[in-house]
């Protein structure tokens, strides 16, 4: 009995001890998760709680001091770069390491290996755009040409793994214990696969949607309502600048044939609407002191953790501050002691695809002019958490690889396409930002920019000797009209990229007449620059406000411009609304509601601030107008993209009875006012069900502004409901899901005075105070003092960490 | 006296020891110390069940007060379980369940590897 009694009791503790050490479905280990000592709990605490005097990690030279400001700004004091980027990688470790891995994963088409086949589709996107295989690419090219960048990347990856190394299980970040996984080592090809990550989150193209309506529409119909440069064409660079360079000449080949198909395969995922940026820099002649002002605001997914993460990185010989991107070395978005920068994206259609006729079913060569080429298999092996490995083919081709073939994605079994891609060449964006971080003038930001490729990026500059400048740095093929527009034969050699545009024929401009430089995602240029340009993505509202205020004002002040980084003026709306009233006429459905709601958008006057009702009414009606005029186009049947709110303006106010109105079967001859009654018919059935279900229609209650985690079923980790302004179009450009992910301006006069604040909070762990203790000042336009400290100022810090060298 | 002699030792190798080791580690040294002190099935079962889960769940506790984090509420939402304050309780219930298995493991095993001893007078 004894024995018996003992047996049982013994399987009952193994298999306690046994099912609380294995995952159950989706929930992960109970045991260690639960574990006082070790599991979440131990999460709760705070950075400065469990702060260290002293770290000693291998391979350091020198001692390196970081102090922490009270908001948990690391501020890295070393004696010479080496030293600096390793202190760089095991201080964002320290706060961001789940973060900084999971992204890398991500660009690596490696999520699966975390959350299982959910992740499978997402991964062969990922992996057959090539991300890493430009990743090894920028790998090879730093062994080869840049060993002294390879170094600091070679030291900030070890400074990251000195930290992997010593990381306990009760610190190790809370994400990784409810996956149920375990960091592994960094690298400096994972610091370049973060780089190539931020090009996939800005670029994109929509070469497949433009091929298709080119057979729809026709070219004339397509060039009305997708015109290549807008009427108010208010560019980058000033629209009066004069190009004093020999163009590389290109000429449109004669007889040419785009293949002529209708694509019903999918898009590749585009960036999400509402991604881009605003940057400005206003000479002294323009402000209050007399010192130039730059403002930088990149407007991304808002996630937590934060996409950025702020420091300060010195030596004896520079001291940078600004945003740094948790896995890459240096700010990217600062200013030193002599300098300031900034960032938005600069995309000019870098993406191209290219048909590929293949000899045969093996596809071991194709067809290029008379002969044919061989092609390279690429074996991506994706590892799969609680399966077997999945094995996806990659055919390589000299364009690029071809991303839709028969395996992937493509109902057509006959078409094949490669993608040609500035991210697949070799290139150096890191060098860029290492030696922006210590330039001292414009000709050093100019040496810095021409090491930079990809995500083409308009890059603002001030200095403290009283120069602006703005240069659109990234590499560019040149290109005869409409090349790439649309997509392109491979078999054909005159379809192939033959030349980039030089660096110094990129636009750029220095210290303009007018007094300021900006801009925010518009075209870069005026149609006189000589070579071809094309987007679909080009914005047209923040740029004219921000260049109409920029104009109008005089003796700026460092507030005025975070008061303009602010401004929730919809242009849009000021543009449109005028517009639709008109359209409507006397028509007022006989309805309470809509009289109410007529006279609140009467009564609005265009400023998209949290607790006006009129952007909410006008959102609505917009959009469901918007969707009444184009809504046939869904009927072709295959992936279009619709004209811009800009183009569909104007069609509405210019040309109210034009046949374009009047898309589809119905009996009715359809114009452009019925679309507008339509709309406010069904905006005012939309507002009194919101009114209904959840009362308030104030436009912040109704945008939803969402910090969202980077998992998102981990809903509580993330900040929903920020009360806070703005939307996609507007300066402030924070819309339910993106927004201004980083706020920056900064005074250069003799003390620089800067100022930042971002969307979330220094630490990546959603158990510490520091997790999202930015997002209330965010919502409210305020900032915190982003002024650069010396090694002995101790006042007003958290704590010191002293790193010194490991025996 | 046993009782709380156990309860008390218990406790002591669950506050020193689990910050070191995970948390089966502290079960095969709580089935240790049973074997070692063989305090009789209840009283392991009962010691070992309430020193490992008053251990859990105070420092669970201890550590919520301390540092005011979110993070339970937070955790409880993404595992659906109401609330912080229900997972503190679950805490203490798995710390309970591990240490009350445990101990009692130790303590049947004690007996019967424990020899009868022969050079006792037994009477009769």
């Amino acid at each position: 009995m004894k024995y018996f009694s003992f047996i049982f009791v013994l399987l009952i503790t193994l298999a306690l001890g046994y099912f609380a050490s294995v995952p159950i479905g989706p929930a992960p280990p109970m045991g260690p998760l639960m574990d006082p000592n070790h599991g979440f709990w131990q999460n709760m605490y705070s950075e400065d709680e469990i702060a260290e005097d002293e770290i000693a990690i291998p391979g350091l030279q020198g001692t390196v001091t970081v102090t922490y400001d009270e908001n948990l700004i690391p501020h890295i004091f070393a004696q010479n770069e080496e030293d600096l980027y390793r202190v760089q990688g095991y201080v964002t470790a320290q706060h961001r390491l789940w973060q900084m891995e999971f992204q890398t994963m991500a660009a690596a088409g490696r999520i699966s290996e975390i959350v299982g086949p959910i992740a499978l589709e997402l991964d062969r996107m990922t992996r057959r755009k090539g991300l890493a295989y430009g990743a090894e690419l920028g790998l090879a090219y730093l062994k080869e040409k840049d060993p002294e960048t390879l170094k600091l990347v070679e030291a900030y990856a070890e400074g990251v793994n000195a930290y992997i190394d010593q990381i306990s299980s009760a610190q190790l970040p809370v994400e990784y214990k409810i996956l149920n996984y375990r960091p592994e080592k960094w690298s400096g090809y994972k610091s370049l696969l973060l780089l190539k990550y931020m090009s996939d989150m800005l670029v994109g193209d929509r070469d497949l949607e433009y091929s298709n309506l080119r057979k729809i529409l026709g070219e004339e119909l397509l060039n009305k309502l997708f015109p290549e440069f807008p009427v108010d064409n208010d560019p980058v660079i000033e629209a009066d600048k004069v190009w004093d360079f020999e163009p590389i000449q290109v000429t449109k080949p004669d007889s040419l044939n785009f293949p002529n198909d209708e694509w019903v395969i999918d898009p590749l995922p585009q960036p999400e609407e509402g991604t881009g940026s605003n940057n400005w820099a206003v000479s002294g002649k323009k402000t209050k002191n007399g010192y130039p002002i730059l403002a930088n605001d990149p407007h991304l997914s808002l996630n937590l953790p934060s996409l950025w993460y702020s420091m300060q990185l010195s030596t004896p010989g520079h001291s940078v501050k600004g945003a740094t991107l948790p896995g890459a070395l240096g700010v990217i978005s600062g200013f030193n002691e002599n300098i300031a920068w900034g960032v938005t994206n600069a995309t000019k259609d870098a993406r191209d695809w290219y048909k590929i006729t293949f000899k045969d079913e093996t596809r071991g060569s194709y067809k290029y002019g008379e002969s044919w080429r061989d092609s390279e298999f690429r074996i991506e092996e994706i590892q799969i958490k609680g399966q077997e490995s999945f094995i996806d083919t990659v055919v390589y081709t000299h364009y690029g690889p071809v991303v839709y073939d028969e395996t992937f994605k493509s109902e057509r079994q006959d078409i094949n396409f490669a993608l040609k891609w500035t991210v697949h060449e070799g290139s150096n964006e890191q060098k860029t930002f290492l030696m922006m971080n210590k330039a001292k003038n414009h000709a050093d930001y100019n040496a810095a920019l021409d090491n930079y490729t990809a995500p083409a990026q308009n890059f603002v500059f001030a200095s403290k000797s009283g120069d602006i400048a703005m240069r659109i740095q990234g590499k560019f093929a040149v290109k005869w009209k409409e090349q790439g527009k649309f997509f392109m034969d491979g078999s054909d050699p005159r379809m192939e990229w033959k030349e980039y545009i030089p660096n110094a024929h990129n636009p750029s401009t220095l210290n303009p007449e007018r007094g300021f430089v900006s801009s925010a995602n518009q075209h870069p240029v005026d149609p006189s620059y000589p070579y071809y340009v094309f987007d679909n993505s080009y914005e047209h509202y923040r740029n004219r406000r921000l260049n109409k205020r920029l104009r109008e004002m005089e003796n700026i002040t460092v507030d005025d411009m975070k008061a303009l980084q602010f401004d929730d003026y919809y242009l849009h709306a000021a543009e449109a609304l005028p517009v639709m009233i008109n359209l409507l006429g006397s028509y007022l459905p006989n309805d309470e509601s809509a009289k109410k709601y007529m006279q609140e958008l009467k009564s609005w006057d265009f400023y998209a601030d949290p607790n006006q009702k009129g952007p909410t009414l006008f959102s609505s009606w917009w959009s469901k107008t918007y969707n009444e005029i184009w809504k046939e186009w869904a009927e072709f049947g295959v992936p279009v993209v619709r004209p811009s709110n800009y183009q569909t303006v104007k069609l509405l106010k210019e040309e109210p009875a034009s046949q374009i109105f009047d898309w589809g079967n119905s009996a009715n001859i359809e114009t452009a006012s019925d679309h507008v009654k339509k709309g406010f018919e069904l905006m005012v059935e939309e507002m009194k069900k919101w009114e209904e279900d959840e009362g308030d229609y104030a436009w912040a209650n109704f945008k939803r502004t969402k910090i969202q985690h980077l998992v998102p079923q981990f809903n509580s980790f993330s900040v929903e409901n920020v009360y806070t302004g703005g939307g996609s179009g507007i300066l402030n450009a924070t819309g339910s899901r993106h927004g201004a992910s980083w706020r920056m301006v900064v005074e250069l006069g003799s003390d620089i005075q800067a100022f930042g604040i971002y969307p979330g909070g220094q630490s990546g762990n959603p158990g510490s105070k520091f997790y999202a203790n930015f997002i209330s000042k965010w919502a409210n336009g305020e900032y915190l003092n982003f002024n650069l400290r010396k090694p002995d100022d101790s006042d007003a810090s958290l704590f010191i960490t002293t790193f010194v060298p490991k025996p | 006296m046993k009782f709380f002699g156990f309860l008390i030792l218990t406790i002591l190798i669950v506050v020193f020891a689990n910050p070191f080791i995970p948390y089966w580690a502290v079960m095969l040294a709580l089935a240790l110390l049973a074997i070692l002190l063989n305090p009789g099935n209840a009283i392991a079962f009962w010691g070992g069940g309430l020193g490992m889960g008053l251990s859990w769940l105070g420092l669970s506790l201890y550590l919520s007060i301390q540092t005011g984090s979110p993070l339970p509420e937070k955790i409880a939402s993404i595992f659906g379980v109401g609330s912080g304050t229900i997972l503190i309780g679950i805490t203490g219930l798995l710390g309970f369940l591990f240490g009350s298995f445990s101990s009692l493991t130790g303590s049947l095993f004690r007996k019967i590897t424990k020899k009868r001893p022969d050079n006792l007078y037994r009477g009769g």
